[in-house]
């Protein structure tokens, strides 16, 4: 067993799972998405993001350029949300960040399936 | 760049880590702790607001309260931020500064631009393995002709010297040891440009080495190595080395060329020098006997090709059984007795050809004392010493760097010009004579430029439509001024070569056939317009008949038609 491994699987599957934490609910109902959960979501994806950083096998790029997909649509749901609080109307405002996290939520499911994929592919 | 890029980002793993986690938990606590906005109302900090806060406090930068004065709770939670956010900070500026000034990072960095500007080279380039003193010559001279180079210097001292002085173009340069074959690959050995590879280190085994290597990376390339032991220099003819330099034999034969053909070595000089230089009026060496101090390496080429001159020589050699003089003085030379036990008096001229600059010039200035009328050459070893060698102006300075630095110039500006320097040596001397004379007449007493061209579509595809047209293009249209058909351009063709037969400067009416190559030496202003005649029909066919061809359709098409008319009228 290997302790790198095991803090990289980690925070790789922690970002997805708060990121579908934060996701799921009414889209348009802003009581079903909380700010904590979004910047959790943020911290973790980026924690994820820097452990990649310096792998150089082919797996290992992949799966720095999904999570910097990921970091970049939540970072704009939270800028978004900081900007335009309270100047927008709230459910049409929670839609755009919402949808957001969606489109994060599928580049860090592709994460998760390129590291069970190179598990199993594992021969030891 | 790439791996650079990753290697520091690999670095910086840790400090980013750390900023992250350290941010999040200041942040997060900033927006719980319980504040009061300016009405008095209840308020908690928002996670921006929060991340705001944090963000200058971490940096040191310290805006102050914003947006209301905060609570104790809050700033409790704040002195405790400060404390965890600035350490991580200043640690990973800390690594940052590190790893700018790692020198195995800078090393690489230097070493990727160096191969990214070699790389992204649009000229032909010949590389340099050194820059020593010839090869400082060699660079100077190359670049003031417009050719491109590259160096590899493992010495940093030399490489400030070529980062200080003006060039023409830039000489991308690497501080590394071009034994190792990764770095004549970044220097551009199997790159589609490169001309050729220059071997002239101190060290014959390091030219050797760079020899091999570069005859195995691209057999096809010129390479030009410097070898003083003849062992090496076989060894480095057995792979095909196209031409392997020995400064001391090369300085022999020269000295050989002087007493035998003044105008021969004339010619030579000129031919190989750096473009703009004038030439000092060269010494024709006397016929008697001579006295040579030292008979190293220097000194046996000097008697060997004196000798065969039929010129007799009295040989003053320190240490005699070191190098094999069977029949010599035994002493240093600087001391009046050796050289008048030398018969010092009788003799015509004096060669000092030891390796101590020193020596030398203590020989040569004791030697003249006793005979003024003294032919002198001197050898001179160190490039530094120059102003005392000419303050002492002796007939013949032999400089190492310079001969070799011309030789690689014969070899590199084109092949042909090796062939016709050859060539010419076996002509007489007044033959030479004329040919300077001739050139002198031409383009004046600055050294010119030597160029060659090939008759084809690619070099000159105005020459091959006028001749696939049935006219008569002869070497003497290349020679006329386009401006005006009566000037003659300042240039003179020196060799024709057809089917691999050479002919030495070939006569202006010759015809001109595809495949032909010629090679001219003229002013360089000279060799700038002699394209636009190669390039440009209208203007070739200006110099053959003298007629200026429209431009344009229908100017061509009134032409025609105002020939037709006046073909008529005439008819009529």
């Amino acid at each position: 067993m290997n302790l790198e491994k095991v803090v990289f699987g980690f925070f790789i599957v922690l970002a997805m799972t708060l990121n579908f934490g934060f996701f799921i609910g009414d889209i348009d109902n802003a009581s079903h998405h909380h700010a904590y959960e979004l910047y959790a979501a943020i911290i973790v994806s980026l924690i994820a993001t820097v452990l990649k950083f310096g792998d150089r096998t082919h797996v290992g790029a992949i799966l720095l350029s999904t999570s910097l997909a990921a970091d970049l649509q939540l970072i704009a749901a939270a800028i978004l949300w900081a900007a335009l609080n309270g100047t927008y109307d709230e459910a049409s405002l929670t839609v755009y960040i919402v949808s957001l996290s969606g489109g994060a939520l599928m580049a860090n499911i592709i994460s998760v399936v390129l590291l069970i994929s190179e598990t199993i592919s594992q021969k030891r | 760049m790439d791996s650079i890029l990753f290697l520091i980002l690999r670095r910086l793993r840790r400090p980013l880590i750390l900023i992250i986690v350290s941010f999040a938990i200041a942040i997060i606590g900033l927006t719980l702790m319980p504040g009061l906005d300016d009405q008095g109302h209840p308020w908690k900090m928002s996670i921006f607001d929060a991340l705001y806060v944090i963000s200058y406090t971490a940096t040191t930068i310290g805006f102050g309260e914003i947006p209301y004065a905060y609570s104790k709770a809050q700033r409790l939670w704040l002195t405790f931020s400060i404390y965890l956010t600035v350490i991580p900070w200043f640690y990973a500026v800390g690594k940052i500064i590190t790893l700018l000034q790692d020198t195995g990072l800078r090393q690489a960095v230097t070493t990727e631009r160096f191969a990214k500007k070699v790389r992204q080279l649009q000229e032909p380039f010949y590389i340099l393995c050194s820059y020593g003193q010839s090869s400082n010559l060699l660079a100077k001279a190359l670049d003031e002709k417009g050719m491109r180079v590259v160096v590899i210097e493992p010495q940093q001292e030399r490489l400030n010297e070529l980062e200080l002085i003006d060039t023409r173009n830039t000489i991308p340069y690497l501080c590394a040891d071009a034994i190792l074959p990764e770095n004549l690959e970044r220097a551009g050995v199997l790159h589609p440009l490169c001309s050729g590879v220059i071997a002239l280190t101190d060290d014959d085994n390091v030219n050797l080495a760079v020899a091999v290597a570069v005859k195995l990376m691209n057999p096809d390339l010129l390479v030009i190595a410097r070898a003083e032991r003849d062992d090496i220099a076989a060894n480095m003819a057995s792979f095909g080395t196209d031409r392997i330099i020995n400064p001391y034999t090369l300085f022999g034969d020269q000295l050989a060329m002087r007493v035998h053909a003044l105008g021969t070595y004339l010619l030579h000089e000129w031919l190989t020098g750096v473009p703009g230089d004038t030439l000092p009026p060269p010494e024709n060496p006397p016929k008697g006997r001579w006295v040579v101090c030292g008979y190293g390496r220097f000194g046996k080429s000097v008697v060997e090709n004196l000798e065969r001159e039929q010129i007799t020589t009295t040989i003053i050699e320190a240490m005699p059984e070191l190098t094999g003089c069977d029949y010599c003085i035994v002493g240093s030379g600087t001391e009046a007795k050796t050289l008048l036990e030398a018969d010092i008096t009788n003799a015509v001229g004096i060669v000092a050809g030891t390796d101590n600059d020193t020596n030398n010039l203590s020989i040569v200035m004791t030697a003249f004392e006793l005979n003024p009328k003294l032919f002198v050459v001197i050898r001179k070893n160190r490039r530094h010493n120059g102003r005392l060698f000419k303050q002492f102006n002796a007939d013949i300075t032999m400089q190492p760097t310079e001969i070799i630095a011309h030789e690689c110039l014969a070899h590199m500006i084109s092949p042909l010009l090796a062939q016709f320097l050859s060539l010419a040596r076996g002509q007489t001397n007044d033959w030479a004579n004329k040919l300077i004379s001739q050139l002198v007449m031409t383009m004046g007493e600055t050294v010119p430029e030597t160029w060659a061209i090939r008759i084809d579509n690619e070099d000159t595809p105005a020459v091959i439509e006028l001749m696939e047209t049935g006219l008569n293009v002869s070497v003497q249209h290349l020679m006329q001024d386009p401006a005006n058909r009566e000037n003659q351009l300042e240039l003179v063709p020196i060799l024709l070569l057809r089917n691999n037969v050479p002919s030495l400067v070939p006569d202006p009416n010759t015809r001109l056939k595809a495949g032909d190559r010629i090679l001219f030496c003229g002013s360089p202003a000279t060799k700038s317009t002699l394209p636009s005649i190669l390039n440009n029909t209208k203007t070739l066919t200006y110099i053959i008949d003298g007629v200026e061809v429209p431009n344009s359709l229908v100017w061509r098409w009134l032409e025609k038609k105002f020939k037709r008319k006046s073909h008529h009228t005439e008819s009529a």
